[in-house]
């Protein structure tokens, strides 16, 4: 990284500390909320853009690590924070378990399949009253009793920090390299010596157990945890925002996250035209960037400074 | 040489695609430095063989031994991790990463690979297939013959104990397919053993000095050039009659 960089880091390192003493509670609420959003952006960005396994039932994956957090917390009295530590893991299970199951899909396939596994466990939550509420949803105890989002904010500031921190890490090491050989090729990637299979269920494993992560906070938070956070509307939302972030860059879906859940609350007043908006957008990005609006607009701007990193943007090495 | 067990030995080995057999319980061994040539007509079974012999298909019947251990049932990957190292017919690469990390790959699947030394590794082989300056380049925007050298240089990066090479000549002009010929040559020469599948003849028979031929997913004849030349089986299955 270079002067520039750590500085940009710097300031908004600065920005985000500060940032609730400079906005109302609903505003905080926003950034909250597009936080949690990009946790699941980035996270399925990793598995979709990195690892080219183009799942549709990540948000499945936030209801298990939400729900389970609930359930462990309101009927069996495991303290929250360790109710939604089993969150994290019954997400990463759910997601070996998937990742195993659908081995041999991809594309069409594997999409179909995955929306599949989170529509029945939609419904699945619906039709189980007793025990997770069904369509009226379930009540989870609040985390912090504080008179603001405060505790919440920087809780879910410091889980952005190290799940996309993480996952950056991966990326950049000798695994992030094998999920983006297995993208492009797998016959190649497994003639190569990588064990397929292996990484598709890890990519599986570990973009699970951060959705997981995100639903995990998602039900203290909210309060209420209702069967739509697995709703194929929720997961259009965080597909949407990976895309027009730039689904092959981690910062990228986060900072799609935010723009677009921001924009979704400013363009509030225009009610359903605004998603009307969004999905033209949406439409344009994929028509016309390959890699998002935000992620070759900031290798633009990078390239004023580094010539070099802007060759290989262009040169289409990813 | 022939005292040790064969590096890659195919007993009794079949394949079929529905009722029809793709290699017909084929016996095959390939010894330590040797350079073969598998040809035959098209759909004799040669690329099939390649694809059981790397782990890319399922066997049906038979046995794969490398260096006397079976390794029926390893995935690719497996085949990989025992010496296997094999190109493609069409070129696989990963064409959206670059030519240095295409190298990447196999050298730090490796077990306890280092980084800084499979990618000095990485350079050396490229350097030596005259890629060196198209490191930082997406693989998908190398020439169709540089995409073929740099399936080879992957393949190296294996540290195979043996490479199959499936139709290295094919679609390639006269210029890189005696560059290809050199640097065959010239790993051979250095202990690296081959097994080469081509319809190209000249360059075949430039290359090496035992030819196995297939027909129909059996093996027809095993031997030096001259005889097989002279193979009554041979001639029948090229001319037909």
């Amino acid at each position: 990284m270079r002067a520039f960089d750590w500085a940009l880091l710097l300031l908004l390192a600065a920005f985000a500390a500060v940032f609730p003493f400079l906005v109302d509670a609903y505003w905080l609420h926003v950034m909250i909320v597009a936080m949690m959003f990009a946790i699941m952006a980035a996270s399925w960005a990793l598995l979709a853009g990195y690892a080219g396994q183009f799942s549709f039932g990540h948000m499945g994956f936030v209801a298990v690590g939400g729900y389970t957090a609930g359930i462990l917390a309101t009927a069996a009295g495991v303290p929250l924070p360790l109710g939604m530590l089993a969150g994290v893991v019954a997400s990463a299970l759910a997601g070996v378990l998937i990742g195993w199951t659908c081995l041999r899909m991809s594309g069409p396939y594997l999409a179909i399949f995955t929306m599949a596994f989170s529509e029945v466990l939609r419904i699945t939550v619906v039709t189980e009253v007793e025990v997770t509420g069904g369509a009226g949803g379930m009540t989870v105890p609040q985390l912090f009793h504080a008179a603001t989002d405060f505790p919440y904010y920087y809780l879910i500031l410091a889980l952005l920090i190290v799940s996309v921190g993480g996952m950056m890490l991966v990326v950049a090491s000798r695994w992030g390299l094998f999920f983006r050989a297995i993208r492009e090729n797998e016959q190649a990637a497994a003639a190569a010596g990588v064990k397929v299979t292996r990484f598709r269920i890890i990519a599986f494993a570990l973009t699970s157990s951060i959705a997981g992560l995100a639903g995990a906070f998602y039900a203290p938070y909210i309060g209420i945890l209702t069967p739509d956070v697995a709703s194929q509307d929720q997961m259009g939302l965080v597909v949407a925002m990976a895309i027009v972030g730039g689904m092959e860059s981690l910062p990228g879906a986060v900072a799609g996250a935010i723009a677009v859940e921001f924009m979704v609350e400013a363009l509030r007043s225009y009610g359903e035209w605004r998603l009307v908006l969004f999905g033209a957008l949406l439409l344009v990005t994929m028509r016309f960037a390959r890699n998002g609006l935000i992620t070759p607009a900031w290798l633009r701007f990078r390239g004023f400074a580094s010539p070099r990193a802007a060759q290989l943007a262009k040169e289409g090495v990813r | 040489m022939q005292g040790a067990p064969p590096l890659i030995e195919a007993v009794g080995l079949a394949k079929h695609f529905g009722g029809i057999f793709a290699v017909d319980h084929l016996d095959f061994a390939v010894f330590e430095g040797e350079l073969v040539g598998l040809i035959g007509p098209n759909g004799s079974g040669k690329t099939t063989t390649i694809n059981l012999l790397s782990g890319n298909l399922g066997i049906d019947a038979g046995l794969v031994r490398v260096r006397g251990q079976v390794v029926n049932g390893l995935p690719a990957s497996g085949f990989a991790g025992v010496g296997i190292g094999r190109t493609f017919q069409i070129t696989q690469l990963f064409g959206r990463m670059s030519v240095l990390e295409n190298m990447l790959v196999p050298g730090l699947a490796r077990p306890h690979a280092v980084k800084r030394a499979v990618v000095r590794e990485a350079r050396q082989h490229l350097e030596f297939l005259g890629l060196a300056s198209l490191e930082s380049l997406a693989a998908k925007n190398l020439s169709g013959g540089q995409q073929k050298l740099l399936e080879l240089g992957r393949a190296l990066m294996l540290r195979p104990a043996i490479l199959f090479l499936d139709e290295p000549f094919a679609g390639v002009n006269p210029y890189l397919r005696d560059q290809i010929i050199g640097f065959v040559k010239v790993l051979h020469e250095a202990g690296r053993t081959f097994v080469i599948v081509d319809h190209d003849l000249d360059a075949i028979q430039r290359l090496v000095r035992r030819l196995v031929v297939m027909s129909r997913g059996k093996k027809i004849a095993d031997g030096s050039l001259a005889t097989v030349r002279e193979n009554r089986d041979v001639i029948k299955a090229y001319s037909g009659t």
